[in-house]
């Protein structure tokens, strides 16, 4: 329902920001995540910042396949919920 | 494709357990597993149920037809996301209008729409407000730099809507949801977990291939437990409080009403419009808009789609009346939308 | 001010008309072809000739990496060109909007002078007209060229064969990108110069080193994706796509990852899809990369027998998935 774009946040001033994704810029939103910071990477949907990303999906996804796949620990569904 | 998304990729082809039935509520999600090719990566025991999770597909006939109203009988500008432009009302859509002279303006974001607003002083700009809790906090930031400047020709036609009561209704359309990624960037995952409580399992997914696939195989693996499960498979992006400044200005800006939803019906406290205070950027106040009843063509069964209860191409219009070149459903517009994605992707077609 | 733009008495075929002639067109279009009479007159060449016409309306009429000039020329001579001919003659026709101003015709007419003698094409006619302010869009130009068909060749888009290879000639998207951005609808700001250019040199290089080449095809309005389903059709083949080796330039990327588009759709006016037969493409790619607007050439696919009439994308994860169809305008979407 909702088109994401990761992009990285290059400025912030009075609650707009301006991202980067692969060479295109655009002003967005910056009001609706926390003490946003240049250098940061923000998934940014409708001309608005939604979320501050914290890691590559590869990375995530190894954690989650690590915790479900045997040989993995066992997955922990409220801890990871 | 890495390491990571190969083993997912085994875990899912390989399963081999009790039928599952898995709804994508999320429009996107429909659009990149299509993109992806991952429906025919799947075993029988697994079917993949597109949702309710587009704005344009849920959106009434008679939303539309209050939008055309609007551009061509009161002059103004619609400002629209380019979804929603070749979505059919009961009689033409934006796209027919245009050839009628209205002025359709297609915008990235509804902050642009009200800077269009600000560049075009001599025009009445309406910005069509749908979406889901991920799109619904910029209109309300659009119309509080507008009212912040004192503008007077920029309004909301709101046709915003709210996930929670829809996933209640769409309770035992499914054995697992995946949640959609961005919506719960907003919400969080407390909605989630109330599910739990009530039997309901799913988990939130990421957009990319390996986010994908690895949210099905955690599905797969969680449901071998037969036990209710949630599980934030998106944790790098959605947190589980998810963001409280756009809930804030939501909550004061809009206020919930019964909203109509194409196909399910009308669900309570399933919508939101712009509270009494905001009423001079509200359309259907400041331009009179009359109650329309719109009327969808009776042989369309987008409703059904959206609910799961058929395939798209169980439809009888699906891809003799009803065609993305000629759409007669919104599921058909919209490059989300269930039957759409069936009709451009389905190899065996 | 009234001098420095296009007033309705230039087009009404007095002095003033004969001025922009003289002024503008004549001293950028000079040749000894560029013919002051009725029409152009000139020895015909030896064997088969291709003749093709394009109307070019853009807004706005100059953008990065190019205006409407050089689009004109660029189109008509790259539509010769691939029918494996040799672009030797153009004629020209603009439709000019009152008010349009002077220097901007200025620089377009330049541009058609430059990008014709890259070429090596002459444009030896033209006629304007001017329409009252609000009827065109500043300046639309309309083009026919005519080339000499190179021995032995013989392109067209019903060869198309199973298992040929599938080359396009750079990047994909980028003219599409450009417009958009140079638009500013969206308010994106990127870096993106539209592909626009000649390939006749790149043409002539492939064909010297594969004439039996099966299918060139100038992949403008609708992009390379609109393409492929035509040669699908007109060939009654498939086409399978490598997802990953399709050259999209990263800016253009981004801008489509805001909106939602696919650059397999956005237009080009500098790339060619080539189809040639299996075992030749390492010899296209090389003649290809030899000539410096096709040198980004690269190997995206194969022609198959299976699901004729489709294009199929072989997608990082090793699944399948269908190209979609497209369907007249690009919609941005955001949700």
């Amino acid at each position: 329902m909702c088109v994401g774009l990761p992009a990285k946040v290059m400025q912030v001033k009075d609650g707009v920001a301006v991202v980067e994704a692969t060479g295109a810029r655009r002003t967005v939103s910056a009001e609706l995540v926390d003490d946003l910071e240049p250098g940061e990477y923000v998934m940014i949907h409708a001309g608005a910042a939604i979320a501050r990303i914290t890691s590559s999906d590869e990375d995530e996804a190894d954690a989650l396949l690590d915790a479900v796949l045997p040989g993995g620990s066992s997955a922990d569904s409220q801890a990871r919920a | 494709m890495n390491e990571n998304a190969r083993r997912a990729a085994e875990l899912i082809r390989s399963y081999d357990g009790r039928p599952l039935r898995i709804m994508e509520v999320c429009g996107t999600h429909t659009h990149e597993i299509f993109r992806l090719g991952i429906r025919g990566m799947l075993p029988e025991g697994l079917r993949l149920i597109s949702g309710p999770g587009c704005p344009v597909c849920v959106t009434p006939v008679g939303y539309i037809d209050e939008a055309l109203f609007l551009a061509l009988e009161r002059g103004c500008t619609v400002c629209t996301f380019g979804d929603l432009v070749r979505v059919p009302g009961t009689s033409g859509s934006l796209a027919s209008a245009r050839t009628e002279g209205a002025r359709v303006q297609m915008v990235y974001s509804p902050i642009d729409a009200q800077g269009y607003a600000e560049a075009h002083p001599d025009e009445q700009v309406v910005f069509l407000s749908v979406g889901f809790e991920t799109t619904t906090p910029a209109s309300c930031i659009a119309v509080r730099n507008a009212k912040g400047r004192g503008l007077a020709n920029f309004s909301l036609l709101t046709a915003n809507k709210t996930m929670d009561n829809a996933y209640r209704a769409l309770k035992g359309s499914a054995d697992a949801f995946l949640y959609p990624g961005h919506v719960s960037t907003m919400t969080g995952t407390a909605i989630y977990r109330e599910l739990l409580g009530e039997g309901v399992s799913g988990v939130v997914a990421g957009f990319t291939a390996s986010e994908l696939l690895a949210a099905l195989a955690v599905i797969v693996r969680m449901s071998e437990r037969g036990e209710p499960f949630f599980v934030n498979c998106y944790p790098r992006v959605v947190s589980d409080e998810g963001s409280v400044p756009a809930r804030r200005i939501v909550s004061e800006m809009m206020e919930p009403v019964d909203s109509e939803w194409r196909g399910l019906g009308v669900i309570a406290g399933s919508g939101l419009r712009l509270k009494d205070g905001f009423a001079d950027f509200d359309a259907r106040v400041k331009y009179d808009v009359p109650t329309i009843e719109g009327r969808a063509n009776p042989g369309c069964r987008c409703g059904d789609v959206l609910q799961g209860k058929i395939s798209p191409n169980a439809c009888p219009l699906f891809g003799t009346a009803c065609t993305p070149e000629h759409p007669v459903g919104a599921c058909m517009v919209s490059s989300e939308g269930a039957c759409s994605a069936f009709f451009k992707y389905d190899i065996s077609r | 001010m009234e001098q420095d733009r296009i007033t309705l008495a230039h087009g009404a075929g007095g002095r003033q008309s004969a001025r922009l002639i003289h002024d503008i067109f004549r001293s950028h279009f000079d040749n000894p072809h560029f013919t002051a009479d009725d029409a152009a007159v000139m020895e015909a060449p030896a064997g088969r000739i291709a003749m093709s016409t394009d109307g070019f309306i853009v807004s706005p009429a100059e953008f990065p990496g190019g205006n409407i000039g050089k689009l004109s020329i660029c189109g008509t001579v790259n539509d010769v060109a691939c029918m494996g001919a040799r672009p030797l003659y153009l004629t020209c026709s603009f439709v000019l909007e009152e008010g349009f101003p002077l220097d901007a015709l200025e620089r377009i007419a330049s541009s058609m002078e430059a990008t014709a003698a890259e070429v090596g094409v002459e444009i030896v006619a033209g006629d304007t007209k001017v329409a009252k302010r609000g009827q065109v869009d500043g300046c639309f130009i309309t083009t026919a060229g005519v080339g000499q068909v190179m021995e032995g060749v013989a392109p067209a888009g019903d060869k198309a064969e199973p298992g040929d290879a599938i080359i396009v000639s750079g990047d994909v998207g980028r003219h599409g990108c450009a417009i958009l951005l140079a638009r500013n609808d969206f308010q994106i700001e990127a870096d993106v110069t539209s592909d626009c250019a000649p390939l006749a040199a790149g043409v002539a290089s492939l064909l010297g080193a594969v004439p039996d080449t099966h299918v060139i095809r100038d992949a403008t309005r609708g992009g390379v994706g609109t393409v492929l389903y035509e040669i699908c059709e007109q060939s009654g083949v498939g086409v399978r796509l490598d997802q990953e080796a399709v050259p999209v330039d990263d800016a253009v990327a981004g801008v489509c990852g805001m909106l939602g588009l696919d650059p397999l759709y956005l237009a080009c006016e500098g790339r060619v899809v080539v189809i040639v037969p299996a075992g030749s493409e390492q010899a296209a790619l090389d003649a290809l990369r030899a000539s410096e607007h096709t040198a980004g050439a690269a190997l995206i696919g194969r022609v198959t027998a299976e699901h004729a009439g489709r294009v199929v994308i072989h997608t990082p994860i090793g699944s399948e998935a269908i190209l979609p169809e497209p369907t007249g305008e690009l919609l941005p979407r955001i949700c």
